[in-house]
């Protein structure tokens, strides 16, 4: 009976959450919040990929934004230089920075903790430089504009308000795919490995295979994360591929809590929020308070900013209950 | 002897550098009963349980399993062939629940892979069910079915090392190696930790045990193997194990001239 009462609240909360999101992209609702929407939309599709890889498999990567950037760019290049069909081109940018991920996986796990650290940011330098020098493909430091807007049919996607939604629908999609995939065998295999790595060998666990596995698939959702991103834009260049973007993709992750999918939105969204409203005025010093806030979240909640904001909220309410049965 | 023999070794040989932590070491260890590898510290006994699990690549010789060579075979291999462990210092996957360990168990023997999970396909459903299944009954063998949604690591260190046999009970094993299973237990938890052993072997499955405590060793095994300064030095029955000079003397430090 209690249970089924709880159930239903659980119901309404979750309808009330939907319906919010549906009502932001109207100008009488949050309308001048769309474009701010569409980011965190964006940027959370990388996060969930950086969480299942940093939170459930416990790898580290500072160099997400190179899969971002590779997508955003195969992206551009294909639909704008050779006319392919934006979809088509997103499609192929998924499967080349998923199979690249996945061939530069197998030597990059040779190396464990802060060498796997420092091997991610030297990829993420490395795509950076080339995004940059590969002028006659990719625009140079001035980057590219006049990249084609996706459409279904006659429908093309050339408002935010449009936007708004196909950004989230990808959003949805994949964190319900990757919330089915923690709650299953191969979401135990990966968790088995943050725990010990001996141990998941030990049991018939192919660590190496999964952790490349893990790693591909988290390519593939920051590729289309970037796909969407120049399609969204209509333009796109290095700057938004360097390393402060992996740096600020690892503190999305953190602060999301890196071992719950949904917390994805959190940190995606505080970050963006943080960047695009407050951090604006601090220029280029933007860089410590990440840093900053990084080393506080690592050293006093280092499961999360959102598992800890959860943990607090339950504990507020078991008190409240308790306070409420007392005679 | 009679019976078959499972595991065997030849000429074993690890050598780290300079340091030959075990030198030609010849095993046949028989199937369906409980071997236990004795020996001082340094002995080489955690070497020959790495080498048999394929943590370190071997120097030298072969190790053969129920025929088949196994030196090339990756370590994660040899579980599904059905070799697996339980380590010194547990290894328990601190960030699940006690049935979701024994559950990572299941891993060899179920089958579903990334696709099938993340669209959640009939057959991702019907092997977690199963898993689930599998793995509670595991956790009940060895006594910690109240414990199943208990944090792995709040338990106390003797449910731990039962949790942890049970995890490497889940995958079916042919061949089970404990490596110091009674290592910081009390009295009690021995007693339970000896019966499980038993259990295990009674369900066929052949038990290999390093273990410093000698009531513990002598208790259990029918076969027991002395292993020092990476040699073996003898081999036998517990009694005759226990009347050994070069035992004694390997133990003791005693001159033997």
């Amino acid at each position: 009976m209690l249970a089924r009462l709880k159930r239903n609240w659980l119901y309404l909360a979750i309808a009330v959450v939907i319906a919010f999101f549906i009502l932001i992209p109207f100008g009488w609702f949050l309308g001048q919040y769309t474009t701010l929407m569409i980011f965190i939309g964006i940027y959370t599709i990388v996060t969930v990929g950086l969480c299942l890889l940093m939170g459930y498999t416990g790898q580290v990567s500072l160099g997400q934004a190179a899969f971002f950037g590779m997508g955003a760019y195969i992206s551009a290049i294909l639909s704008r230089t050779y006319g392919f069909n934006p979809w088509l081109a997103m499609l192929v940018a998924a499967a080349m920075t998923g199979a690249f991920a996945y061939i530069i996986g197998y030597p990059i796990f040779r190396l464990k903790g802060n060498y796997l650290a420092m091997a991610t940011l030297g990829l993420g330098l490395i795509m950076w430089i080339l995004f940059r020098e590969l002028s006659q493909f990719t625009g140079g430091p001035d980057g590219m504009s006049g990249i084609p807007p996706l459409s279904i049919g006659g429908f093309v996607f050339d408002t935010s308000f449009r936007r708004y939604f196909l950004v989230w629908f990808f959003c949805l999609a994949v964190l319900l795919i990757s919330q089915n995939i923690v709650r299953s065998r191969t979401g135990r295999a990966l968790r088995a490995i943050h725990g010990s790595e001996s141990a998941a060998e030990s049991i018939g666990i192919n660590v190496t295979h999964f952790k490349v596995k893990i790693l591909a698939l988290s390519a593939v959702y920051a590729s289309l994360a970037g796909s969407l991103f120049v399609h969204h834009l209509r333009f796109v260049s290095p700057q938004s591929f360097d390393f402060l973007a992996s740096v600020k993709l690892v503190v999305m992750a953190v602060i999301g809590g890196l071992a719950s999918v949904w917390g994805a939105i959190f940190g995606a969204g505080a970050t963006r929020i943080l960047s695009d409203e407050i951090l604006l005025r601090f220029g280029e010093w933007d860089v410590i308070i990440y840093g900053l806030i990084l080393v506080l979240v690592m050293i006093f909640m280092p499961e999360g900013l959102f598992v800890k904001l959860k943990e607090v909220f339950e504990r507020l309410r078991l008190r409240y209950r308790q306070r409420g049965t007392e005679p | 002897m009679n019976g078959s023999v499972i595991l065997e070794t030849r000429n074993l040989t690890k050598a780290f550098g300079g340091l030959i932590a075990l030198d030609k070491v010849d095993l046949s260890i028989e199937s369906g009963k409980i071997t236990a590898v004795i020996g001082p510290n340094g002995a080489g006994k955690t070497t020959l349980f790495n080498l048999i699990t394929g943590v370190y690549p071997v120097s030298g010789g072969e190790i053969y399993f129920q025929g088949a060579l196994l030196n090339k075979v990756p370590a994660h291999k040899r579980a599904s062939l059905g070799i697996v462990r339980t380590f010194q210092h547990v290894y328990l996957f601190g960030n699940m629940t006690a049935l979701e360990n024994v559950m990572s168990g299941r891993h060899p023997r179920s089958s579903y892979g990334f696709l099938e999970a993340a669209l959640r396909l009939p057959k991702a459903r019907r092997e977690e069910e199963a898993i689930s299944l599998d793995a509670t009954k595991y956790l009940n063998l060895v006594g910690l079915g109240t414990h199943a949604d208990q944090d792995a690591l709040s338990l106390p260190l003797g449910q731990q090392k039962l949790l942890a046999i049970a995890r490497v009970l889940a995958t079916e094993p042919r061949l089970v190696l404990l490596d110091e299973p009674g290592a910081g237990l009390n009295t009690l938890e021995k007693r339970q930790l000896s019966d499980l052993i038993r259990n295990i072997r009674e369900m066929g499955i052949s038990v290999i045990l390093v273990e410093h405590d000698m009531p513990l060793v002598m208790g259990i095994a029918e076969w027991v193997v002395v292993l020092d300064s990476g040699q073996k030095i003898a081999e036998g029955t517990p009694a005759q194990i226990q009347k050994n000079a070069k035992v004694i003397a390997a133990y003791l430090g005693e001159d033997m001239e």
